[in-house]
Protein backbone atom coordinates (compact mmCIF):
# COMPACT_ATOMS: atom_id res chain seq x y z
CA UNK A 1 0.00 0.00 0.00
CA UNK A 2 1.22 3.57 -0.64
CA UNK A 3 1.90 6.08 1.81
CA UNK A 4 -1.46 7.65 1.76
CA UNK A 5 -3.17 9.47 4.74
CA UNK A 6 -5.35 6.94 5.88
CA UNK A 7 -5.65 2.86 5.50
CA UNK A 8 -8.24 0.69 6.44
CA UNK A 9 -5.60 -1.54 8.42
CA UNK A 10 -4.83 1.39 10.73
CA UNK A 11 -6.53 -0.40 13.51
CA UNK A 12 -4.91 -3.38 13.70
CA UNK A 13 -1.71 -1.32 15.08
CA UNK A 14 -3.89 -1.15 18.33
CA UNK A 15 -5.33 -4.60 18.19
CA UNK A 16 -1.84 -5.86 17.87
CA UNK A 17 -0.56 -3.81 20.44
CA UNK A 18 -3.06 -5.03 22.87
CA UNK A 19 -2.50 -8.51 22.18
CA UNK A 20 -6.07 -9.00 19.97
CA UNK A 21 -4.03 -10.23 16.58
CA UNK A 22 -3.67 -14.21 16.20
CA UNK A 23 -0.59 -14.81 15.10
CA UNK A 24 -1.08 -15.12 11.18
CA UNK A 25 -2.88 -11.77 11.70
CA UNK A 26 -0.01 -10.18 13.24
CA UNK A 27 2.46 -11.69 10.49
CA UNK A 28 0.26 -10.72 8.23
CA UNK A 29 0.25 -6.61 9.66
CA UNK A 30 3.67 -6.40 10.30
CA UNK A 31 4.63 -7.37 6.37
CA UNK A 32 1.97 -4.65 5.47
CA UNK A 33 3.47 -2.26 8.00
CA UNK A 34 6.93 -2.10 6.13
CA UNK A 35 4.97 -0.95 2.93
CA UNK A 36 2.16 1.51 4.59
CA UNK A 37 3.45 4.86 5.70
CA UNK A 38 0.14 5.34 7.41
CA UNK A 39 0.09 2.10 9.66
CA UNK A 40 3.99 2.47 10.37
CA UNK A 41 3.37 5.98 11.85
CA UNK A 42 0.49 5.08 13.77
CA UNK A 43 2.92 2.10 15.17
CA UNK A 44 5.31 4.70 16.06
CA UNK A 45 2.57 6.63 17.28
CA UNK A 46 1.20 3.75 19.74
CA UNK A 47 4.85 2.89 21.16
CA UNK A 48 5.67 6.76 21.59
CA UNK A 49 2.68 7.12 23.86
CA UNK A 50 3.49 3.89 25.84
CA UNK A 51 6.97 5.49 26.23
CA UNK A 52 6.03 8.91 27.58
CA UNK A 53 3.63 7.01 30.05
CA UNK A 54 6.39 5.32 30.99
CA UNK A 55 8.38 8.37 31.35
CA UNK A 56 5.85 9.70 33.87
CA UNK A 57 7.06 9.82 37.48
CA UNK A 58 5.83 7.24 39.74
CA UNK A 59 6.31 7.30 43.22
CA UNK A 60 9.57 6.35 44.18
CA UNK A 61 10.60 6.27 48.08
CA UNK A 62 14.35 7.00 49.36
CA UNK A 63 15.96 3.87 51.31
CA UNK A 64 14.88 5.32 54.87
CA UNK A 65 11.18 5.54 53.84
CA UNK A 66 11.20 1.95 52.70
CA UNK A 67 12.56 0.85 55.37
CA UNK A 68 10.46 2.32 57.48
CA UNK A 69 7.34 1.61 55.24
CA UNK A 70 8.72 -2.25 55.53
CA UNK A 71 8.47 -1.91 59.38
CA UNK A 72 5.17 -0.70 59.42
CA UNK A 73 3.97 -3.28 57.44
CA UNK A 74 5.79 -6.04 59.23
CA UNK A 75 4.18 -4.56 62.65
CA UNK A 76 0.80 -4.38 61.28
CA UNK A 77 1.10 -8.04 59.91
CA UNK A 78 2.78 -8.60 63.38
CA UNK A 79 -0.38 -7.34 65.45
CA UNK A 80 -2.67 -9.25 63.19
CA UNK A 81 -1.07 -12.40 63.82
CA UNK A 82 -0.18 -12.07 67.19
CA UNK A 83 -2.99 -9.78 69.05
CA UNK A 84 -5.82 -12.64 69.39
CA UNK A 85 -3.21 -14.78 70.98
CA UNK A 86 -2.35 -12.02 73.45
CA UNK A 87 0.98 -9.76 72.49
CA UNK A 88 4.38 -9.84 75.22
CA UNK A 89 3.51 -7.68 78.21
CA UNK A 90 -0.32 -7.64 78.07
CA UNK A 91 -1.18 -8.72 81.09
CA UNK A 92 -3.45 -11.36 82.09
CA UNK A 93 -6.42 -8.65 83.29
CA UNK A 94 -6.21 -6.94 80.30
CA UNK A 95 -6.70 -10.34 77.81
CA UNK A 96 -9.97 -11.37 80.68
CA UNK A 97 -11.46 -7.67 80.07
CA UNK A 98 -10.75 -7.85 76.07
CA UNK A 99 -12.60 -11.47 76.32
CA UNK A 100 -15.47 -10.18 78.84
CA UNK A 101 -15.78 -7.56 76.18
CA UNK A 102 -15.59 -9.77 72.83
CA UNK A 103 -18.28 -12.33 74.43
CA UNK A 104 -21.19 -9.52 75.57
CA UNK A 105 -20.23 -8.21 72.00
CA UNK A 106 -21.38 -11.53 70.38
CA UNK A 107 -24.02 -11.60 72.67
CA UNK A 108 -25.64 -8.80 71.66
CA UNK A 109 -25.09 -9.31 68.41
CA UNK A 110 -26.89 -12.68 68.56
CA UNK A 111 -29.65 -11.59 70.00
CA UNK A 112 -29.97 -8.41 68.28
CA UNK A 113 -29.68 -10.58 64.62
CA UNK A 114 -31.67 -13.75 65.66
CA UNK A 115 -34.91 -12.20 65.13
CA UNK A 116 -34.25 -10.99 61.60
CA UNK A 117 -33.38 -14.42 60.24
CA UNK A 118 -37.12 -15.08 60.49
CA UNK A 119 -37.36 -11.18 57.92
CA UNK A 120 -34.31 -12.72 55.92
CA UNK A 121 -35.60 -11.24 52.38
CA UNK A 122 -34.89 -13.35 49.09
CA UNK A 123 -32.20 -10.47 48.42
CA UNK A 124 -29.92 -12.72 50.88
CA UNK A 125 -30.81 -16.40 49.17
CA UNK A 126 -27.08 -17.63 48.95
CA UNK A 127 -26.43 -20.07 45.84
CA UNK A 128 -27.61 -23.81 46.29
CA UNK A 129 -24.45 -26.04 46.51
CA UNK A 130 -24.85 -29.58 45.93
CA UNK A 131 -21.50 -31.21 46.45
CA UNK A 132 -20.58 -35.05 46.02
CA UNK A 133 -19.13 -37.41 48.54
CA UNK A 134 -15.37 -37.03 47.14
CA UNK A 135 -15.23 -33.39 46.96
CA UNK A 136 -12.96 -30.89 48.59
CA UNK A 137 -14.39 -27.24 48.58
CA UNK A 138 -14.42 -24.27 49.83
CA UNK A 139 -17.06 -21.15 50.06
CA UNK A 140 -15.61 -17.60 50.43
CA UNK A 141 -17.88 -14.68 50.80
CA UNK A 142 -16.75 -11.26 50.03
CA UNK A 143 -17.42 -7.61 49.49
CA UNK A 144 -18.48 -8.01 45.72
CA UNK A 145 -19.61 -11.62 45.16
CA UNK A 146 -19.18 -14.77 46.21
CA UNK A 147 -16.23 -17.67 45.36
CA UNK A 148 -16.44 -21.22 45.35
CA UNK A 149 -13.00 -22.70 45.73
CA UNK A 150 -12.81 -26.67 44.12
CA UNK A 151 -10.36 -28.44 44.76
CA UNK A 152 -11.35 -31.83 43.80
CA UNK A 153 -15.25 -33.95 43.00
CA UNK A 154 -18.19 -32.62 41.43
CA UNK A 155 -20.35 -29.57 42.76
CA UNK A 156 -23.44 -29.33 41.09
CA UNK A 157 -24.76 -25.48 41.79
CA UNK A 158 -28.07 -22.67 41.26
CA UNK A 159 -26.96 -19.34 41.20
CA UNK A 160 -30.36 -17.14 41.29
CA UNK A 161 -28.80 -13.79 40.45
CA UNK A 162 -31.65 -12.01 40.63
CA UNK A 163 -32.42 -12.82 44.60
CA UNK A 164 -27.99 -12.88 45.39
CA UNK A 165 -26.55 -10.52 43.43
CA UNK A 166 -22.54 -10.10 42.68
CA UNK A 167 -20.46 -11.85 41.01
CA UNK A 168 -20.51 -15.76 41.59
CA UNK A 169 -17.34 -17.33 40.96
CA UNK A 170 -16.06 -21.09 41.04
CA UNK A 171 -12.30 -21.30 41.14
CA UNK A 172 -10.51 -24.40 39.72
CA UNK A 173 -7.08 -26.04 39.96
CA UNK A 174 -6.66 -24.88 36.67
CA UNK A 175 -8.51 -21.80 36.27
CA UNK A 176 -11.53 -20.00 37.05
CA UNK A 177 -15.50 -20.56 36.44
CA UNK A 178 -17.37 -17.68 36.25
CA UNK A 179 -21.60 -18.16 36.23
CA UNK A 180 -24.15 -15.86 34.81
CA UNK A 181 -26.84 -16.50 36.35
CA UNK A 182 -27.78 -20.30 35.93
CA UNK A 183 -27.33 -23.87 36.87
CA UNK A 184 -24.35 -25.99 36.39
CA UNK A 185 -21.99 -28.70 37.37
CA UNK A 186 -18.21 -28.52 37.31
CA UNK A 187 -16.11 -31.87 37.71
CA UNK A 188 -12.18 -31.42 39.04
CA UNK A 189 -10.00 -34.94 39.05
CA UNK A 190 -6.33 -34.51 40.14
CA UNK A 191 -5.87 -31.09 39.80
CA UNK A 192 -7.60 -30.62 36.28
CA UNK A 193 -10.88 -29.59 35.42
CA UNK A 194 -12.40 -32.53 33.46
CA UNK A 195 -16.39 -31.04 32.70
CA UNK A 196 -18.31 -28.70 32.56
CA UNK A 197 -22.47 -28.95 32.03
CA UNK A 198 -24.57 -25.87 32.21
CA UNK A 199 -28.17 -26.82 32.51
CA UNK A 200 -29.90 -23.70 32.61
CA UNK A 201 -27.96 -20.06 31.71
CA UNK A 202 -24.52 -19.94 31.10
CA UNK A 203 -21.17 -19.56 32.13
CA UNK A 204 -18.02 -18.58 31.32
CA UNK A 205 -14.85 -20.51 31.76
CA UNK A 206 -11.62 -19.18 32.28
CA UNK A 207 -8.91 -22.21 32.01
CA UNK A 208 -5.16 -20.73 32.49
CA UNK A 209 -3.04 -20.20 29.38
CA UNK A 210 -6.74 -20.03 27.22
CA UNK A 211 -9.11 -18.03 25.51
CA UNK A 212 -12.37 -17.73 27.78
CA UNK A 213 -15.11 -19.57 26.35
CA UNK A 214 -19.11 -19.51 27.06
CA UNK A 215 -20.95 -23.04 27.78
CA UNK A 216 -24.85 -22.27 27.29
CA UNK A 217 -27.63 -24.49 28.72
CA UNK A 218 -27.56 -27.99 27.78
CA UNK A 219 -23.80 -28.22 26.45
CA UNK A 220 -21.28 -30.29 28.52
CA UNK A 221 -17.27 -28.24 28.01
CA UNK A 222 -14.51 -31.17 28.36
CA UNK A 223 -11.01 -30.71 28.00
CA UNK A 224 -9.09 -31.11 24.99
CA UNK A 225 -7.32 -34.48 26.17
CA UNK A 226 -10.39 -36.10 27.24
CA UNK A 227 -11.81 -34.78 23.28
CA UNK A 228 -8.78 -35.68 22.04
CA UNK A 229 -10.11 -38.98 20.14
CA UNK A 230 -12.37 -36.27 18.45
CA UNK A 231 -11.31 -33.10 18.13
CA UNK A 232 -7.95 -31.09 19.19
CA UNK A 233 -9.79 -28.19 20.23
CA UNK A 234 -12.06 -27.93 23.43
CA UNK A 235 -15.20 -29.27 23.10
CA UNK A 236 -18.62 -28.98 23.61
CA UNK A 237 -21.35 -31.53 23.50
CA UNK A 238 -24.89 -31.44 23.36
CA UNK A 239 -26.39 -32.63 27.14
CA UNK A 240 -30.07 -33.82 27.87
CA UNK A 241 -31.54 -30.97 30.31
CA UNK A 242 -31.99 -32.45 33.87
CA UNK A 243 -31.83 -30.58 37.33
CA UNK A 244 -28.84 -29.42 38.81
CA UNK A 245 -28.31 -32.01 41.59
CA UNK A 246 -29.35 -35.03 39.12
CA UNK A 247 -25.98 -34.38 36.91
CA UNK A 248 -24.30 -35.65 40.35
CA UNK A 249 -25.76 -39.18 39.13
CA UNK A 250 -24.83 -38.50 35.80
CA UNK A 251 -21.98 -41.38 34.86
CA UNK A 252 -19.65 -38.58 32.65
CA UNK A 253 -19.53 -36.97 36.71
CA UNK A 254 -18.82 -39.74 38.73
CA UNK A 255 -16.20 -41.26 36.18
CA UNK A 256 -12.96 -41.34 37.35
CA UNK A 257 -10.47 -41.41 34.37
CA UNK A 258 -10.88 -39.33 31.42
CA UNK A 259 -10.98 -42.11 28.96
CA UNK A 260 -14.51 -43.01 30.34
CA UNK A 261 -15.78 -39.92 29.12
CA UNK A 262 -14.51 -40.73 25.16
CA UNK A 263 -17.62 -42.86 24.65
CA UNK A 264 -19.72 -39.84 25.02
CA UNK A 265 -18.04 -37.88 22.96
CA UNK A 266 -17.76 -40.74 20.56
CA UNK A 267 -21.58 -40.93 20.46
CA UNK A 268 -22.02 -37.52 20.05
CA UNK A 269 -19.85 -36.23 17.53
CA UNK A 270 -22.74 -36.32 15.18
CA UNK A 271 -24.38 -33.83 17.33
CA UNK A 272 -21.96 -31.20 18.52
CA UNK A 273 -23.48 -28.11 17.42
CA UNK A 274 -21.53 -25.11 16.42
CA UNK A 275 -24.17 -22.51 16.13
CA UNK A 276 -22.15 -19.58 16.16
CA UNK A 277 -23.75 -17.57 19.05
CA UNK A 278 -21.69 -18.68 21.47
CA UNK A 279 -17.45 -17.79 21.19
CA UNK A 280 -16.80 -21.09 22.79
CA UNK A 281 -18.78 -22.50 19.56
CA UNK A 282 -16.32 -20.03 17.70
CA UNK A 283 -13.49 -21.82 19.43
CA UNK A 284 -14.67 -24.62 17.79
CA UNK A 285 -15.45 -23.48 14.17
CA UNK A 286 -12.07 -22.12 14.63
CA UNK A 287 -12.32 -18.67 12.80
CA UNK A 288 -9.11 -17.18 12.40
CA UNK A 289 -8.30 -18.69 9.37
CA UNK A 290 -11.63 -17.70 7.73
CA UNK A 291 -11.37 -14.65 8.91
CA UNK A 292 -7.33 -14.62 7.62
CA UNK A 293 -9.00 -15.73 4.26
CA UNK A 294 -10.92 -12.59 4.36
CA UNK A 295 -7.87 -10.48 5.11
CA UNK A 296 -6.09 -12.20 2.17
CA UNK A 297 -8.90 -11.10 -0.33
CA UNK A 298 -8.29 -7.67 1.01
CA UNK A 299 -4.94 -7.75 0.63
CA UNK A 300 -4.97 -8.95 -2.51
CA UNK A 301 -7.58 -6.43 -3.70
CA UNK A 302 -10.21 -8.83 -4.03
CA UNK A 303 -13.29 -6.08 -2.66
CA UNK A 304 -15.84 -8.24 -3.77
CA UNK A 305 -14.26 -11.93 -2.30
CA UNK A 306 -12.60 -9.86 0.48
CA UNK A 307 -17.01 -8.28 1.35
CA UNK A 308 -18.67 -11.45 1.10
CA UNK A 309 -16.01 -13.52 3.15
CA UNK A 310 -16.48 -10.75 5.66
CA UNK A 311 -19.98 -11.03 5.76
CA UNK A 312 -20.20 -14.86 5.83
CA UNK A 313 -17.34 -14.47 9.31
CA UNK A 314 -19.81 -11.53 10.90
CA UNK A 315 -22.79 -13.95 10.40
CA UNK A 316 -21.09 -16.98 11.35
CA UNK A 317 -18.89 -15.68 14.30
CA UNK A 318 -21.29 -12.56 15.85
CA UNK A 319 -19.44 -12.82 19.29
CA UNK A 320 -15.60 -13.34 18.19
CA UNK A 321 -13.71 -10.38 18.56
CA UNK A 322 -12.26 -9.99 15.40
CA UNK A 323 -16.65 -9.89 14.11
CA UNK A 324 -16.23 -5.70 14.25
CA UNK A 325 -13.37 -5.73 12.29
CA UNK A 326 -15.02 -8.12 9.77
CA UNK A 327 -18.00 -5.41 9.39
CA UNK A 328 -15.49 -2.66 9.31
CA UNK A 329 -13.54 -3.87 6.30
CA UNK A 330 -16.51 -5.36 4.60
CA UNK A 331 -17.46 -1.67 4.38
CA UNK A 332 -14.64 -0.52 3.30
CA UNK A 333 -14.62 -3.58 0.78
CA UNK A 334 -17.39 -2.72 -0.50
CA UNK A 335 -16.89 1.03 -1.44
CA UNK A 336 -13.19 0.04 -2.83
CA UNK A 337 -15.24 -1.64 -5.87
CA UNK A 338 -17.87 0.99 -5.55
CA UNK A 339 -20.40 -1.57 -4.51
CA UNK A 340 -23.71 0.24 -3.82
CA UNK A 341 -24.45 -2.17 -0.50
CA UNK A 342 -21.49 -0.71 1.23
CA UNK A 343 -23.66 2.45 2.19
CA UNK A 344 -26.11 -0.15 3.54
CA UNK A 345 -23.15 -1.80 5.22
CA UNK A 346 -21.99 1.08 6.85
CA UNK A 347 -25.19 1.54 8.26
CA UNK A 348 -25.33 -2.02 9.15
CA UNK A 349 -22.23 -2.14 11.25
CA UNK A 350 -23.41 1.35 13.06
CA UNK A 351 -26.51 -0.35 14.56
CA UNK A 352 -24.26 -3.44 15.26
CA UNK A 353 -21.82 -1.81 17.11
CA UNK A 354 -22.94 1.67 18.29
CA UNK A 355 -20.12 2.31 20.33
CA UNK A 356 -17.53 0.60 17.36
CA UNK A 357 -14.01 2.04 17.30
CA UNK A 358 -14.43 2.64 13.74
CA UNK A 359 -17.67 4.14 14.27
CA UNK A 360 -16.58 8.53 13.22
CA UNK A 361 -14.71 6.66 10.01
CA UNK A 362 -17.77 4.83 8.98
CA UNK A 363 -20.62 7.30 9.63
CA UNK A 364 -19.33 9.17 7.12
CA UNK A 365 -19.63 6.34 4.65
CA UNK A 366 -23.32 5.62 5.71
CA UNK A 367 -24.36 9.09 4.54
CA UNK B 1 6.91 -2.32 17.18
CA UNK B 2 8.63 -2.79 20.68
CA UNK B 3 7.18 -5.18 22.96
CA UNK B 4 5.10 -3.63 25.84
CA UNK B 5 7.37 -3.02 28.81
CA UNK B 6 6.99 -5.57 31.92
CA UNK B 7 6.76 -3.63 35.19
CA UNK B 8 4.93 -5.94 37.12
CA UNK B 9 7.62 -8.37 36.95
CA UNK B 10 10.57 -7.86 38.43
CA UNK B 11 13.75 -10.10 37.82
CA UNK B 12 15.58 -9.21 40.83
CA UNK B 13 15.41 -12.19 42.61
CA UNK B 14 17.69 -15.06 41.25
CA UNK B 15 16.39 -18.93 40.90
CA UNK B 16 17.62 -19.82 43.89
CA UNK B 17 15.22 -17.78 45.71
CA UNK B 18 11.91 -18.89 46.55
CA UNK B 19 9.47 -18.33 44.37
CA UNK B 20 6.68 -15.80 44.56
CA UNK B 21 3.95 -18.66 44.43
CA UNK B 22 6.08 -20.38 47.50
CA UNK B 23 6.46 -17.09 49.48
CA UNK B 24 2.85 -16.73 49.43
CA UNK B 25 2.38 -20.06 50.38
CA UNK B 26 4.64 -19.52 53.65
CA UNK B 27 2.87 -16.31 53.97
CA UNK B 28 -0.80 -18.03 54.04
CA UNK B 29 0.67 -20.19 56.85
CA UNK B 30 1.41 -16.90 58.86
CA UNK B 31 5.32 -16.44 58.04
CA UNK B 32 5.77 -12.91 58.53
CA UNK B 33 9.73 -12.74 56.87
CA UNK B 34 7.53 -14.27 54.13
CA UNK B 35 5.82 -10.67 53.29
CA UNK B 36 9.36 -8.69 53.81
CA UNK B 37 10.51 -10.87 50.87
CA UNK B 38 6.99 -10.26 48.98
CA UNK B 39 7.33 -6.58 49.76
CA UNK B 40 10.97 -6.28 48.79
CA UNK B 41 10.53 -7.52 45.36
CA UNK B 42 7.24 -5.65 44.89
CA UNK B 43 7.36 -2.65 46.69
CA UNK B 44 9.08 -0.38 43.97
CA UNK B 45 6.11 -1.55 41.02
CA UNK B 46 3.36 -1.15 43.02
CA UNK B 47 4.45 1.81 44.57
CA UNK B 48 4.87 3.20 41.04
CA UNK B 49 1.61 2.46 39.48
CA UNK B 50 0.07 4.03 42.65
CA UNK B 51 2.05 6.92 42.51
CA UNK B 52 0.76 6.99 38.92
CA UNK B 53 -2.50 6.38 39.60
CA UNK B 54 -3.87 8.82 42.14
CA UNK B 55 -0.75 11.53 42.03
CA UNK B 56 -1.46 11.43 45.79
CA UNK B 57 1.76 10.86 47.69
CA UNK B 58 -0.06 10.24 51.30
CA UNK B 59 -2.51 8.09 49.77
CA UNK B 60 0.37 5.89 48.40
CA UNK B 61 2.43 5.12 51.49
CA UNK B 62 -1.18 4.06 52.97
CA UNK B 63 -2.35 1.79 49.58
CA UNK B 64 0.69 -0.06 49.32
CA UNK B 65 0.65 -0.49 52.72
CA UNK B 66 -3.01 -1.75 52.50
CA UNK B 67 -2.40 -3.82 48.75
CA UNK B 68 0.35 -6.27 51.11
CA UNK B 69 -1.87 -6.28 53.96
CA UNK B 70 -4.60 -7.73 51.77
CA UNK B 71 -2.52 -9.85 49.98
CA UNK B 72 -1.44 -11.85 53.03
CA UNK B 73 -5.12 -12.27 54.17
CA UNK B 74 -5.75 -14.06 50.81
CA UNK B 75 -2.63 -15.37 49.98
CA UNK B 76 -4.17 -18.74 50.60
CA UNK B 77 -5.92 -18.35 47.26
CA UNK B 78 -2.82 -17.46 45.23
CA UNK B 79 -3.27 -19.37 41.90
CA UNK B 80 0.94 -20.44 41.83
CA UNK B 81 1.43 -18.21 38.62
CA UNK B 82 5.48 -17.67 38.53
CA UNK B 83 5.07 -13.75 39.03
CA UNK B 84 2.19 -12.39 41.34
CA UNK B 85 2.89 -9.03 39.84
CA UNK B 86 -0.17 -8.69 38.13
CA UNK B 87 -2.16 -10.49 41.10
CA UNK B 88 -0.84 -7.52 43.59
CA UNK B 89 -1.53 -4.62 40.78
CA UNK B 90 -5.13 -6.26 40.93
CA UNK B 91 -5.59 -5.79 44.39
CA UNK B 92 -3.99 -2.33 44.55
CA UNK B 93 -5.98 -1.14 41.80
CA UNK B 94 -8.97 -2.67 43.75
CA UNK B 95 -7.98 -0.43 47.17
CA UNK B 96 -8.02 2.41 45.04
CA UNK B 97 -11.99 1.95 43.30
CA UNK B 98 -12.90 1.31 47.22
CA UNK B 99 -11.28 4.34 48.05
CA UNK B 100 -12.34 6.38 45.85
CA UNK B 101 -15.74 5.26 46.54
CA UNK B 102 -15.52 5.82 49.92
CA UNK B 103 -13.86 9.29 49.67
CA UNK B 104 -16.90 9.87 47.29
CA UNK B 105 -19.19 9.18 49.98
CA UNK B 106 -17.57 11.04 52.95
CA UNK B 107 -17.48 14.28 50.78
CA UNK B 108 -21.16 13.79 49.51
CA UNK B 109 -22.49 12.98 53.69
CA UNK B 110 -20.02 16.15 54.38
CA UNK B 111 -21.27 18.03 51.90
CA UNK B 112 -25.11 17.68 52.55
CA UNK B 113 -24.17 19.15 56.00
CA UNK B 114 -23.00 22.12 54.76
CA UNK B 115 -19.88 21.68 56.07
CA UNK B 116 -17.36 21.46 53.18
CA UNK B 117 -17.99 21.69 49.28
CA UNK B 118 -17.05 18.85 47.92
CA UNK B 119 -16.12 20.33 45.00
CA UNK B 120 -13.39 22.62 46.74
CA UNK B 121 -11.23 19.43 46.97
CA UNK B 122 -7.90 18.98 44.76
CA UNK B 123 -6.58 15.99 45.87
CA UNK B 124 -3.68 16.80 43.92
CA UNK B 125 -0.61 18.36 46.20
CA UNK B 126 0.30 22.00 44.14
CA UNK B 127 4.25 20.78 44.71
CA UNK B 128 3.47 17.91 42.56
CA UNK B 129 3.50 20.18 39.61
CA UNK B 130 3.28 17.43 36.41
CA UNK B 131 4.39 17.40 33.14
CA UNK B 132 2.30 17.36 29.92
CA UNK B 133 1.62 13.95 29.81
CA UNK B 134 1.14 13.18 33.87
CA UNK B 135 -1.28 16.10 33.25
CA UNK B 136 -3.23 14.36 30.65
CA UNK B 137 -3.28 10.85 32.22
CA UNK B 138 -4.89 12.75 35.09
CA UNK B 139 -7.33 14.06 33.10
CA UNK B 140 -8.46 10.44 32.19
CA UNK B 141 -11.37 9.02 34.48
CA UNK B 142 -9.39 6.43 36.94
CA UNK B 143 -10.90 3.31 35.14
CA UNK B 144 -8.85 4.49 32.13
CA UNK B 145 -5.78 5.94 33.76
CA UNK B 146 -5.79 2.41 35.63
CA UNK B 147 -6.17 0.11 32.53
CA UNK B 148 -3.39 2.17 30.16
CA UNK B 149 -1.48 2.23 32.79
CA UNK B 150 -1.38 -1.58 33.95
CA UNK B 151 -1.14 -2.33 29.96
CA UNK B 152 1.64 0.54 28.79
CA UNK B 153 3.41 0.82 32.11
CA UNK B 154 3.15 -2.31 33.83
CA UNK B 155 3.21 -4.55 31.48
CA UNK B 156 0.04 -6.36 31.81
CA UNK B 157 -1.85 -8.01 28.91
CA UNK B 158 -5.23 -7.47 28.56
CA UNK B 159 -6.06 -10.84 29.70
CA UNK B 160 -4.58 -10.25 32.72
CA UNK B 161 -6.08 -6.46 33.03
CA UNK B 162 -9.48 -8.21 32.66
CA UNK B 163 -8.81 -11.05 35.69
CA UNK B 164 -7.12 -7.85 37.58
CA UNK B 165 -10.03 -5.99 37.82
CA UNK B 166 -12.67 -8.38 37.34
CA UNK B 167 -13.88 -6.62 33.61
CA UNK B 168 -14.08 -8.55 30.98
CA UNK B 169 -11.99 -8.28 28.49
CA UNK B 170 -13.80 -6.68 25.82
CA UNK B 171 -13.89 -3.75 28.31
CA UNK B 172 -10.75 -3.67 28.99
CA UNK B 173 -9.74 -3.09 24.96
CA UNK B 174 -12.64 -0.28 25.04
CA UNK B 175 -10.93 1.42 28.16
CA UNK B 176 -7.18 0.94 26.69
CA UNK B 177 -8.36 2.40 23.58
CA UNK B 178 -10.83 5.34 24.72
CA UNK B 179 -7.52 6.24 26.97
CA UNK B 180 -4.99 6.33 23.86
CA UNK B 181 -7.75 8.31 22.40
CA UNK B 182 -8.10 10.89 24.99
CA UNK B 183 -4.00 10.96 25.53
CA UNK B 184 -2.85 11.34 22.13
CA UNK B 185 -5.80 14.45 21.63
CA UNK B 186 -4.85 16.03 25.14
CA UNK B 187 -1.39 15.99 23.51
CA UNK B 188 -1.64 16.91 20.18
CA UNK B 189 -0.50 13.64 18.69
CA UNK B 190 -1.24 13.96 14.71
CA UNK B 191 -1.73 10.36 14.44
CA UNK B 192 -4.76 10.39 17.20
CA UNK B 193 -7.08 12.19 15.45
Amino acid sequence: MSAGASCPRLFEAEAMRDGRLGHAERASFEKHVRSCAACAREVRALDTLGERLRTTAGESADELCTRRERTRLLAAFDRALVAPEGRPGSSNVQRWWIRATGVAAVAAAVITLLPLRGRETPAARRPEIHADAEAAWSEHVEADGERVVLERGTLSIHVDHASAPGRFAVVLPDGELEDIGTTFAVRVEAGHTTRVAVVEGRVVLRMRGQAPVAVDQGETWVPPTIAAPVASAPALLAVPEASAPALLGDPAFSSPSPTSAAPAITTSSGTQTLSPASPMRSAIAVPAPEFRAAMSAFDAGDWHDAAALFAAFGAKHPTDPRAEDAAYLRVIALQRCSDDRARQAAREYLTRFPAGFRRAEVETLAQ
Amino acid sequence: MSPRHANARPSHHDAASPSDAEVLHRLAAGEIGALGVLYDRYQAPLRGFLGRATADAEDVDDLVHATFLAAAKIAARYDGRASCGPWLLGIAAQLLRRRKRAFGRLFAVLASLGGVRATSVDPRPAQQARDEVERALMRLSEAKRVAILLAEVEGLSCDEIARALRIPVGTVWTRLHAARRELRAALGDEAGS
